[in-house]
């Protein structure tokens, strides 16, 4: 009998087991349960909640950039674009339309049991009603545009290839991200289709409103096939401008009667930067809109997809100011109640410059209008003769130390149709006025003159003789630019100052310099604003190759620091720095706007007032350096006159040029009704580097030209009845030799087109810019200031 | 009436007139006890459907009235299923399974017409009755019980290891043929309906553990075999735990929308409209059936899922006291056995709702919508109270049969 199989005992225990498993099941239940209830309750109650909520988002405007007479100089515009959808541009479309009728007719049950050819044929049936709509569509695209076939063809084959290497790149991207992270495997890995896959493209941006409307008509016969967008563009009205510049007042070789139009491209476009219309995932980190946790929107003003950023120069250090918040409207679906906020707009950033001068100093500094090119009069040794130079000019209003001015040449509208030789040479990213550092050369003597008087180590009145070379029994080295075999070994004897200055003697300055120390003129150097960057406005951080965050945008130049100091100390070198420094030449460079900013200092009697492209920083970031140096008149008086007698002067060195063949002399600043005091500089330079052996690379292969000097023309200029000093220009060439003869004339058209906009008084017969906006109509600038 | 009879010598086999007098006084006593532990059953069972009512009525209130209907229905056939003797249950368990058998083959037949079998979602499980659908997939769960318990009534090599492997095998047959449909939740019944029904019958427990671990560290092999939505429900489930976010919107959906629906009830639960608001908004899926757990949670908070789980426990408790009151080996094999199934489909649902398992197709007994699986739950807990309500028997009577045979 098989009683022992339902001892009630073993049973009943083995039912107490069924029952404990079943309490511990229950059990983790019931643990689970409170998980997520209690621990994770108010975290899911938010996350349900979020879903009663309908949100809109209302768009919001880009603040403008303004430049000082009120221009409009960069805008969001509103235009609409025409975009078609991907797949009617790869066909498929077509395709699926026709098979979706098919299928239709056919029936569903029956559709199934067809073989292939079977429903080939029924959809070839359809298809060509499909085809004529999207020939009707393309049709109508190049009507409106104005496309060949070809041209389209050639537009909508670029699209698909960019989409199809997007595709394949993303999803490469993708397969090793899910493979770092989760260890997937090919077979595991889903491409999915990407973004641009689903999403109209457009082939027409920025019609007009009749054409808009036309294909919003068109919409309604071809449904479902493309899209009529609205979309802003960032424009930059002011960007291109065709100057009419006088050429009667230059030297001879070039000189005309009559004017010549210049046509300029990327005015100001260094400073005013531009911007990319695709998010980055580094500006969604830093600004995200909405909260990668809640999902819910954090920050109106942060980044979503499809969004504009700034990527350099004022859009981009301004970046979060000219950003506007987007407006959001919150409508509950349980309540029906809303509750809105107002998107706010960007706020406009104004700018110091006057777009007309800069656009008229960029034509000016043009290789077309010849000052910039190597001519006769520059007795350049080295380069040939027509070469092409790279420049720079900034102009600084001595009062409030607003930059009127700030070119770079060349711009970086001239690099883009640059090919990659002569990107290599010409560096047209580098925006020369604020990032490129150059040895200051003679430029500095004013400054080094100041500091020695300020040490009481000189004596103004007092004179210093030049004999040629400054250390005893050393003839060649620390020499007087005098002291030449050209110029016969000339010494300048005892001269004062002024003199030294409107001279350019090198000797009276070593002297000073001297008697200045190292440290002592260095620290002089940097008061007056060298090895520092002046944040004028243009400075950001970026990311450099290791990782780092440094700023870009502007550059401090250098100064002496103690390290270098103690090298030259080491390498027995002291003496000789120490006094070349006096001269510009050593371990020391400067940014042509620090030249410029360091001779409106001294203008103002060492009063320091930064240089700044912002009428007021709306970073409001650090307080603006109130500092005096407290020169004293008898110093920037004297300064001043050495600088007035080098203009004036015929011993000067910028007060002529000489055409060597018959030694006729032309004065460099002819402009009329103004005051000049200016320094000339000749700075040695480094080796300028060249495609020597011509295979089209510059690299270690090729040898470097050495003996160049940087042409200087730096100093103040006010109008004649006043006797103070209005505003500082500085003017650099580079590679093009001596100060006075190459960056003089420049000078001197520079002044000229400061009166041109009524910035001084005199020549104002200058015909005005016209500005081309970026549809190729010239519109009539509007003229702020006349006489 | 008594009778009388000569006296002899107690031998097995024989009767005493005490036995007899005792037997005889049996004979006329009522077989059936009104009064037994199976109504805590039926008690927990109706709560939990009218918990299940109300959490319909949350979203669908036409639904809500159909459940009633069903409700009633089921009652009805409960009760007839309570009243004739469950012995006859053990003669026709062989015919009912064959018959099963061929309702599930029937229903895997591609030939067969979809105005008879209609498939949803791609599953061939239901044969369309007019006025309900009807699953043969649950007549089979009954009737693998009541097999398995003849079956086991009635051997005992299963205290052997190998011979727990040929009813392990035999159990493989109904189970391909519901996880062919493809019905992978309702073949996951069945394993631990039988390794419940076997522990209670005597089977060695480390046999069964030998056979548990085996199965399961076996389990990852058959991840390809998998449909290709089963194994998404799995990747889906292990992104969760992981606390992945990545497939929260496509193919972890469903258990992410619950797990969001179940936390948002906090302790007390938000009350019916603004439940009804967050459900339909969050778009829970098959809220009125595969879901209902996460309504219940949302609209009744903590508690109120404690309360369901407390009902059935309330019911297998129930469950488990028929099956320890009563002496007869097949009974309480077959109430072990239902409480076995019901409990792994209750933990199943309620597990993948609150996150702790992949999703799959199995709806909650009572709660959840359906008329067929309310009919068959219902007719399972008439099958419960058939076995309560007898009077428990002597094991002399047994001895009855022994003797004939």
């Amino acid at each position: 009998m098989n009683k022992d199989k339902f001892i009630p005992s073993m049973f009943h225990r083995r039912l107490v087991l069924v029952l404990g498993v079943i309490v511990l099941a229950m059990s983790a239940l019931g643990a689970q349960m409170f998980r997520l209830t209690v621990v994770e309750g108010s975290v899911r109650r938010a996350a349900a909640e979020s879903k009663l909520d309908r949100r809109t988002y209302l768009p919001t405007t880009r603040g403008r950039v303004l430049d000082r007479q009120g221009r409009v100089l960069a805008l969001d515009q509103a235009s609409y674009d025409i975009a078609v959808e991907y797949d009617v541009i790869t066909g498929s479309w077509m395709a699926f339309q026709a098979t979706d009728e098919a299928r239709k007719k056919v029936g569903r049950a029956r559709w199934t049991e067809l073989n292939p050819e079977q429903r080939i044929q029924a959809i070839n049936e359809f298809l060509p009603s499909w085809q004529a709509k999207s020939d009707r569509l393309w049709f109508e695209i190049r009507k409106a545009g104005n496309l060949s076939a070809e041209k389209l063809q050639r537009q909508l084959d670029a699209i698909k290839a960019d989409v199809q290497t997007k595709a394949v790149s993303v999803w490469e991207q993708q397969f090793l991200r899910e493979q770092a992270l989760y260890g997937t495997t090919e077979v595991q890995f889903q491409a999915r289709p990407i973004r641009e896959q689903s999403q109209p493209h457009v082939i027409l941006p920025r019609v007009s409103d009749d054409v808009a409307f036309e294909f919003k008509r068109l919409q309604m016969e071809l449904p479902d096939m493309f899209e009529v967008a609205s979309s802003s563009r960032r424009e930059y009205p002011w960007m291109n401008a065709e100057v009419p510049l006088p050429r009667n007042s230059l030297p001879r070789t070039i000189r005309h009667a009559d004017p010549v139009t210049i046509k300029v491209a990327g005015v100001a476009d260094h400073m005013l930067g531009a911007v990319r219309d695709e998010v980055w995932a580094e500006d969604i980190k830093r600004r995200p809109f909405f909260d990668p946790e809640t999902k819910q929107p954090r920050d109106l003003g942060g980044y979503l997809p499809g969004d504009v950023v700034g990527t350099r120069g004022i859009e981009r250090v301004f970046e979060d100011t000219l950003r506007g918040t987007r407006g959001m409207v919150n409508e509950r679906r349980d309540t029906q109640e809303r509750n809105r906020v107002e998107a706010e707009p960007g706020t406009d950033i104004h700018l110091t410059i006057d777009i007309a001068l800069q656009a008229r100093i960029q034509a000016l500094l043009s290789p077309q209008y010849g000052l910039t090119r190597v001519q006769d009069w520059q007795n350049n040794q080295l380069l040939p003769q027509g070469m092409a130079l790279n420049s720079a000019a900034v102009v600084i209003e001595v009062e409030s130390g607003e930059i009127l001015a700030l070119v770079s040449m060349p711009t970086l509208a001239m690099g883009e149709v640059m090919n990659p030789l002569q990107k290599q040479i010409n560096m047209p990213v580098v925006n020369r006025a604020a990032e490129m550092p150059y040895p200051p050369g003679s430029i500095i003597k004013p400054l080094t003159l100041a500091a020695a008087a300020k040490e009481n180590l000189f004596a103004l009145g007092n004179s210093i003789e030049c004999e040629g070379h400054y250390f005893e029994g050393k003839p060649t080295i620390a020499r007087c630019w005098f002291y030449r075999e050209r110029y016969g070994m000339g010494t300048h004897g005892p001269l004062g100052a002024e003199e030294a200055l409107a001279r350019s003697c090198n000797i009276f300055f070593y002297t000073l310099a001297d008697r200045l120390g190292i440290e002592r003129l260095t620290a002089w150097l940097g008061r007056f604003g060298l090895g520092r960057a002046l944040d004028i406005g243009l400075m950001h951080p970026s990311t450099d190759e290791d990782g780092l965050t440094i700023l870009v945008g502007e550059r401090a130049g250098e100064i002496p620091t103690p390290k270098v100091i103690q090298e030259l100390r080491d390498k027995r070198e002291l003496k000789y720095s120490e006094v070349i420094l006096g001269i510009g030449q050593g371990p020391v460079t400067w940014t042509p706007v620090q030249a410029a900013n360091a001779f409106a200092t001294l203008a103002r009697g060492g009063v320091i007032r930064d240089a700044t492209l912002l009428t007021h920083d709306p970073r409001g970031s650090r307080p603006p350096r109130c500092e005096d140096l407290n020169l004293g008149r008898p110093v920037v008086e004297a300064a001043l006159e050495g600088l007035r007698r080098s203009v004036m002067e015929e011993y000067g060195t910028g007060h002529h040029i000489t055409y060597e063949e018959d030694k006729v002399r032309e004065i460099i600043i002819n402009a009329e009704k103004v005051n000049v005091w200016a320094k000339t500089g000749t700075a040695q330079a480094p080796a300028m580097p060249m495609d020597s052996n011509r295979d089209g690379v510059i690299d270690k292969k090729d040898t470097p030209l050495k003996g160049v000097d940087h042409s200087w023309f730096v100093g103040l200029v006010g109008p004649k009845d006043s006797n103070k000093p209005m505003h500082a220009i500085a003017v650099v060439v580079e590679y093009g030799g001596s100060g006075g003869r190459t960056s003089g004339p420049i000078a001197n058209q520079v002044i000229r087109a400061l009166q041109s906009e009524g910035y001084l008084p005199g020549d104002a017969d200058a015909p005005s810019a016209a500005f081309i906006s970026a549809a190729g109509e010239p519109e009539p600038e509007d003229d702020g200031g006349d006489e | 009436m008594t009778v009388l009879a000569s006296p002899s010598p107690a031998k097995p086999g024989t009767f005493t007139t005490t036995g007899l007098r005792v037997n005889t006084r049996s004979l006329h006593q009522p077989r059936v006890m009104f009064s037994n532990v199976g109504w805590l059953c039926v008690i927990a069972a109706l709560c939990l459907s009218v918990v299940g009512i109300a959490a319909i009525a949350t979203t669908e209130s036409s639904y809500a009235v159909r459940q009633v209907f069903h409700l009633c229905l089921a009652v009805i056939g409960a009760l007839v299923m309570a009243l004739p003797h469950y012995r006859w249950m053990q003669r026709l368990a062989v015919p009912l399974m064959l018959l099963a058998l061929a309702l599930l083959v029937f229903v895997l037949i591609p030939w067969v017409p979809q105005s008879i079998v209609r498939p949803r979602g791609g599953a061939r499980r239901w044969i369309d009755l007019g006025i309900t659908d009807f699953q043969p997939s649950e007549v089979a769960k009954i009737a693998y019980i009541i097999t398995l318990a003849t079956y086991l009534r009635t051997r005992q090599n299963y205290r052997g290891f190998l011979g727990l492997l040929i009813p392990l095998a035999l159990s493989g047959i109904p189970m391909v043929l519901v996880l062919i449909e493809p019905n992978l939740g309702m073949t996951m019944l069945f394993l631990p309906t039988f390794f419940a029904m076997l522990i209670a019958a005597g089977a060695k427990i480390k046999h069964i553990a030998l056979i548990i671990v085996l199965g399961l560290s076996m389990a990852p092999a058959s991840y390809p075999f998998l449909r290709p939505h089963q194994r998404d429900r799995i990747d889906a489930l292990l992104a969760q735990v992981q606390g992945d976010p990545r497939h929260e919107d496509d193919i972890g959906y469903q258990g992410a929308r619950a797990m969001t629906l179940v936390g948002a009830g906090g302790v007390l639960g938000v009350g019916k409209q603004k439940a009804a608001d967050l459900i339909e908004y969050n778009h829970l899926p098959e809220e009125h059936n595969d879901m209902v757990f996460a309504v219940v949670t949302c609209r009744w908070g903590m508690l109120g899922g404690v309360a369901v789980i407390t009902l059935f426990l309330v019911f297998f408790t129930g469950g488990l006291l028929t099956a320890a009151l009563c002496k007869d080996p097949f009974g309480r094999l077959v109430a072990v056995g239902i409480i076995a199934s019901m409990f792994s489909q209750m933990t199943i649902n309620i597990g993948m709702t609150i996150g702790l398992l992949p999703i799959t197709g199995l709806t909650l007994p009572f709660v959840s919508y359906g008329g067929s699986s309310m009919i068959a739950t219902w007719l399972m807990v008439g099958v419960l109270l058939n076995i309560a309500m007898r009077r428990p028997q002597y094991m002399a009577r047994r001895s009855f049969e022994f003797d004939e045979g």
